[in-house]
């Protein structure tokens, strides 16, 4: 496997590194990494190097790029809206990888706001035939306040604390360091269904990290009703990773998950082909 | 777009082509390069933008400058495990041919921060620097090593970060979300960088109540200046936050378009 290192785009503004196996798999689906916050392209932790090439091994060409002004991508100097910009950026994206790898389809994998971006091009582009969102879209239902408030009404310790007027120490929870702007949960939920309905295969893999608005497996259904029953949808609560999967095991892990899913759903075989 | 975004330039270089570099060239021919040595783990991430400001503000003087990430580093060749000293410095003398290369200027300075500073001036005779100028660097690896094990286990017991508490086991041979070696660990521990045999521009920051091992090491060829603002290095709160710093960029700037 050998990586190269672009820079390209409609204004040559944008920086990414392709994986391209070897042998030259020329049909394989060409799976595109997305900035995950204002992390460049390594991801957190260095993440997505390393899940662009484990995939590289599995055959699947990919690669990990800076959106406009992220990272070492510049802008673009036109006039649009972020959605805009984004969509056009992964449309460039796709362009470069269909280039390099000869792939005419593409999964797109982004975590935090980079499950937005994805989802964002998801909606729209007819060359995404499978998206992974990590740490995605979530909303806190009746499940998650019942999760989050049983607990801590039977909980006499934190009684103790509240009667004799002792301020618990702060664990800091109070205000997410991070958060996905929301879509209305109707929005999504419509979005998830035309996105099935166009034939993408979707991975919803979410982390205990989101603990203050995603708090159990068993939300995926209580935010999105039937549509994540549909076999094209896998979905995977991480209970005990954090958001950003800072240790190894927990980063494997997610890997596994992603790997197993990929190869499920968009098998390279013998021809390259998936 | 505009051509200063075209004269940065991605690729990659070194034996088997393994390292990954960003080179920024100037406006004009140039009689003036900068190495610019990226810290390891965490402390790269955070700081990769100040790096790519730098890099355009020194570029913007008319100076070349080449961005690299080490062997297991960043877009470079190898696992994060695979990270070793002697590589780093190894790496860092190679990516200092190449930017000699591509510029044609034989006299090179060298910028790093924290880990990235102490690997400059390390390197500094291995590559032929002319100077360094090191923003916070580890002086005194073993006081270093402390911290990072004690930021490390703390992590277990964060509860903004994990639902629930992780074991020990869980955070095992990991510097905050990377993996290390027996043999890096035993490396950093070991670090005691010698005074520069170069001149040096020590650019200082940490917070009043770190301990810091500059006496002894500020010697007549170098040169000491401290920044107002402390830089949250080792807040646990603020892992994941980029490190910006304007007057880091202004004093570096200034030390190389200073220097002869």
């Amino acid at each position: 496997m050998q990586e190269q290192a672009f820079r390209f785009g409609r204004a040559r503004h944008l920086v990414g590194i392709a994986g391209l196996p070897a042998p030259a798999a020329p049909k394989a689906v060409g799976v595109i990494v997305l900035n995950a916050g204002l992390v460049h392209r390594i991801g957190p932790f260095r993440m997505h190097v390393e899940m662009t090439r484990r995939l590289n091994a599995c055959g699947y060409p990919t690669l990990r790029f800076d959106l406009s002004t992220i990272g070492d991508s510049a802008s673009s100097g036109e006039s649009q809206t972020r959605k805009q910009q984004i969509c056009a950026d992964v449309s460039d994206a796709m362009t470069l990888l269909g280039e390099q790898a000869a792939c005419k389809h593409f999964v797109l994998i982004g975590l935090c706001s980079g499950s937005q971006s994805a989802h964002m091009v998801a909606c729209s582009d007819p060359k995404v035939a499978g998206a992974v969102f990590l740490d995605g879209y979530a909303y806190r239902t009746l499940g998650y306040r019942l999760r989050y408030y049983i607990p801590r009404m039977l909980d006499m310790k934190r009684w103790l604390r509240i009667l004799s007027r002792r301020k618990a120490p702060s664990d800091g929870s109070g205000d997410p360091p991070f958060t996905v702007a929301p879509l209305p949960q109707a929005v999504v939920r419509a979005d998830f269904a035309g996105m099935l309905d166009r034939g993408l295969k979707l991975c919803l893999i979410y982390s205990g990290g989101i603990s203050q608005y995603f708090n159990h497996a068993r939300q995926f259904r209580e935010c999105f009703g039937r549509v994540v029953s549909h076999p094209d949808v896998f979905t995977r609560f991480l209970k005990e990773a954090d958001h950003t999967y800072i240790f190894t095991g927990d980063r494997n892990r997610l890997l596994d998950n992603v790997e197993r899913w990929l190869s499920q759903n968009f098998p390279v075989t013998a021809d390259g082909s998936s | 777009m505009s051509t200063r975004t075209e004269a940065e330039m991605p690729f990659y270089f070194g034996p088997e082509r393994a390292l990954f570099g960003l080179f920024h060239a100037p406006s004009a021919a140039t009689r003036k390069a900068v190495l610019l040595c990226p810290p390891l783990g965490q402390d790269h991430i955070r700081c990769h933008r100040l790096y790519r400001q730098l890099a355009q503000a020194l570029a913007a003087e008319g100076i070349a400058v080449l961005r690299f990430d080490y062997y297991g580093t960043g877009d470079s060749a190898g696992d994060s495990i695979d990270m070793d000293w002697q590589r780093c410095l190894a790496d860092t003398a190679i990516a200092a041919g190449e930017l000699r290369i591509r510029t044609g200027v034989d006299r090179l300075f060298a910028f790093g921060a924290r880990l990235g500073g102490s690997i400059a001036l390390a390197s500094a005779a291995q590559a032929g620097f002319a100077g360094v100028a090191a923003w916070d660097p580890v002086l005194d690896g073993r006081t270093y090593v402390e911290r990072l094990d004690a930021m490390q286990s703390a992590l277990c017991l964060d509860g903004r970060r994990f639902m629930v508490p992780r074991k020990p086991v869980d955070a095992a041979a990991q510097w905050l979300g990377f993996a290390i070696s027996d043999s890096l660990r035993q490396q950093v521990a070991d670090l005691h960088v010698e005074r520069p045999t170069v001149p040096a521009l020590l650019l200082d920051s940490l917070s009043p109540d770190t301990p810091r091992s500059l006496n002894g090491f500020a010697v007549d060829t170098a040169m000491t200046r401290t920044l107002e603002i402390s830089t949250p290095w080792d807040d646990p709160r603020r892992l994941e936050v980029a490190i910006l710093s304007h007057p880091l960029i202004q004093a570096v700037t200034q030390y190389m378009r200073e220097a002869a």
